[in-house]
């Protein structure tokens, strides 16, 4: 037997190798990572790069210098009255989507999880096959639908849908299998809360983690989406962020880079300290 | 005994109450759409902007019709090959990197510090990402890997391995690009939700599979990836709906490519709905094709991960038995 177990010392040496590896891979994958970062600053601040075809599939990068560095009052410039007008559009469409998606999401699944009817077995099979076959598969016919009752130009189209999304329902009731309990729910009906009161008040804040986590994936995906938006917002005065900085168009002012990028990072500053952290999600319990 | 069930009654109303809004926005916003979208392939509809599909057989062609004709163009079978090749060459080398850095990261004997620095840098390119930050992606990335396969070139060139720049032309071709920047891209993604499903875990179940003498890989194999299988079946659905519905990275190399060696299925559909020619029709064949895979692979998914069989055969031999009572 003893053979087997290799000593004590050896283990240790093995896990030091382990720390160092991780280490170095992770710090040389993160340094990786960021660094695109600086290359964005100097887009926005200095040289404007872009990629140019060359022959046979391979690339070149061409760089165009900018005589001297922006200056403050440059940079001041770019934020004119005019570029905040997508701000603004990304922000409407990006934050209620968002709220709607979190809320209605974190309903849904407490309807799965508190009350037992008859459909609910049926629903939440539904809930998992629709989460498979994601929305893109649709959007030719989500765009048939705004032609035919004229919703070209409307925010709105964008964010009512989001309202129905199985992935964060699917996310919830993980997370809510794993925490909710019958007895809160039941002394809260003795202290004599309403049904939704109870939602609201004792189990919202029960499901703050997954809330955190949600908001940043949603946030951000609903922040950088362009292929339907870019198909329905045709008026400039409508046009979200995430358009006006996808490749498509001609290289976009550099405040609007600016704009783009700072809001999700704020999102994801202010509620990653929340985010899902060992919580039995939806495992195998005892 | 009657009360209680009375009052469960009372109460599971509130259930269908509260699904309400989800499911009334849901049929008409999701369902009516993909609905239409596959009633569309059947159909002529042609013309920016036409809202009146025609039924393919009341105007006296084959139902068959887009199909038959984007079966037959080259460009829809290598946008349907690349997609492929593209999310399974991403797969691979994300979770593999993925999955082990979470588990040693997360490993008590281990101690790793600083893991929230981490995963906030592995994050960063999906936050900034999508539009502003992968232009620059693509730049610092196309300059990294231009200039590490020229330093081996030329260390081949000395050392007499018999590389030459055809053997290379992968690494710097468009493919590569995207492969690398599509897992830059969702590493992080994966990263954080295998954290928080190894996380979950109990610790009991790691404390007895080190009394029991494992070793990390069998307890990550054993112990660690049974045990978060909810966990892993949201991960891999998220990964196939991005990777299958992959538009943005791909064309940034725009439509220039003749040799279309970054057409994505979802590019494929956008050119022949809304750039050019608009047959809506033959973009909502090229919809269902789409949605068929997307079928296939999430069936596969489910069948591995969430497909619980000994309770399906219970369900099975309850009613055999309710039926050999009734009889």
């Amino acid at each position: 037997m003893s053979t087997n177990i290799p000593s004590l010392s050896e283990t240790k040496k093995k896990d030091l190798i382990l720390k160092i590896v991780t280490y170095i891979l992770s710090i040389g994958l993160s340094i990786l990572i960021l660094m695109p970062f600086i290359f964005l600053m100097r887009e926005i601040f200095g040289d404007e790069t872009y990629i140019q075809p060359g022959p046979g599939g391979t690339f070149e990068i061409v760089r165009v210098p900018r005589k001297t560095l922006m200056t403050f009052k440059e940079f001041l410039g770019l934020f004119n009255s005019w570029s905040f007008i997508p701000l603004k559009n990304s922000l409407i469409v990006s934050v209620t989507s968002t709220f709607l998606n979190i809320y209605f999401s974190a309903l849904t699944a407490y309807a799965l999880t508190a009350y037992k009817w008859k459909l609910r077995e049926a629903f939440e099979k539904g809930i998992i096959i629709a989460m498979m076959i994601p929305t893109t598969v649709a959007s030719l016919g989500f765009i048939q639908l705004t032609y035919k009752f004229g919703l070209i130009n409307k925010l709105f189209i964008l964010i009512i849908p989001a309202l129905a999304t199985p992935l964060t329902v699917f996310f919830m009731r993980m997370y809510l299998k794993a925490t909710f309990s019958q007895e809160i729910l039941e002394a809260a009906r003795i202290d004599g809360a309403g049904e939704f009161r109870i939602f609201n008040q004792i189990m919202l804040p029960i499901m703050k983690p997954a809330i955190a986590t949600q908001t940043i994936f949603c946030f951000v995906s609903s922040w950088s989406e362009v292929w339907v938006p870019s198909i329905i917002l045709l008026d400039d005065n409508k046009k979200t962020l995430s358009i006006f900085n996808s490749a498509k168009v001609l290289a976009p002012p550099g405040g609007l880079e600016l704009m783009m990028v700072i809001p999700p990072i704020l999102v994801y500053v202010f509620c990653s300290k929340h985010i899902v952290e060992g919580v039995a999600l939806g495992s195998v319990k005892n | 005994m009657g009360k209680v069930r009375s009052l469960e009654r009372h109460y599971s109303k509130w259930g269908y109450i509260f699904v309400i809004p989800f499911v009334v926005v849901f049929l008409i916003f999701h369902f009516w759409p993909l609905g239409s979208t596959i009633y569309y392939a059947f159909c002529y509809l042609k013309h920016a902007g036409n809202t009146n599909p025609e039924f393919l057989p009341s105007i006296g062609q084959p139902w068959y019709k887009n199909f038959a004709e984007i079966f037959k163009s080259k460009s829809f079978w290598d946008a349907l090959k690349n997609t492929l090749f593209f999310w399974i060459a991403q797969l691979i080398p994300e979770w593999i990197i993925a999955f082990w850095l979470a588990a040693v990261m997360t490993d008590r004997r281990a101690k790793i510090k600083g893991r929230a620095i981490f995963k906030f840098a592995f994050f960063f390119p999906k936050l900034v990402a999508g539009t502003a930050l992968g232009g620059s992606l693509l730049v610092f990335m196309i300059s990294f890997f231009a200039s590490s396969v020229g330093i081996t070139l030329a260390i081949s060139e000395i050392d007499g391995f018999g590389l030459t720049p055809e053997n290379m032309e992968f690494f710097t071709s468009v493919r590569f690009f995207i492969i690398i920047v599509s897992i830059f891209l969702h590493f992080g993604i994966t990263f954080i939700y295998a954290i928080a499903g190894i996380t979950g875990i109990p610790v009991e179940s790691f404390e007895a599979a080190e009394i029991d003498g494992a070793t990390r890989t069998q307890t990550f194999f054993r112990v660690t990836l049974p045990s978060m299988k909810p966990m892993l079946f949201f991960i891999t659905v998220i990964t196939v709906v991005d990777g299958l519905g992959m538009i943005e990275i791909p064309s940034y190399f725009g439509s220039f490519d003749t040799l279309r060696r970054n057409l994505t299925l979802m590019m494929y559909l956008e050119n022949q709905a809304f750039m050019g020619s608009y047959a809506y029709d033959r973009a909502a064949a090229a919809s269902l094709v789409l949605l068929f895979v997307y079928i296939v692979i999430s069936g596969f998914v489910y069948y591995f991960l969430l497909y619980d069989k000994d309770e399906s055969k219970a369900k099975k031999l309850q009613k055999e038995a309710r039926r050999a009572s009734a009889e």
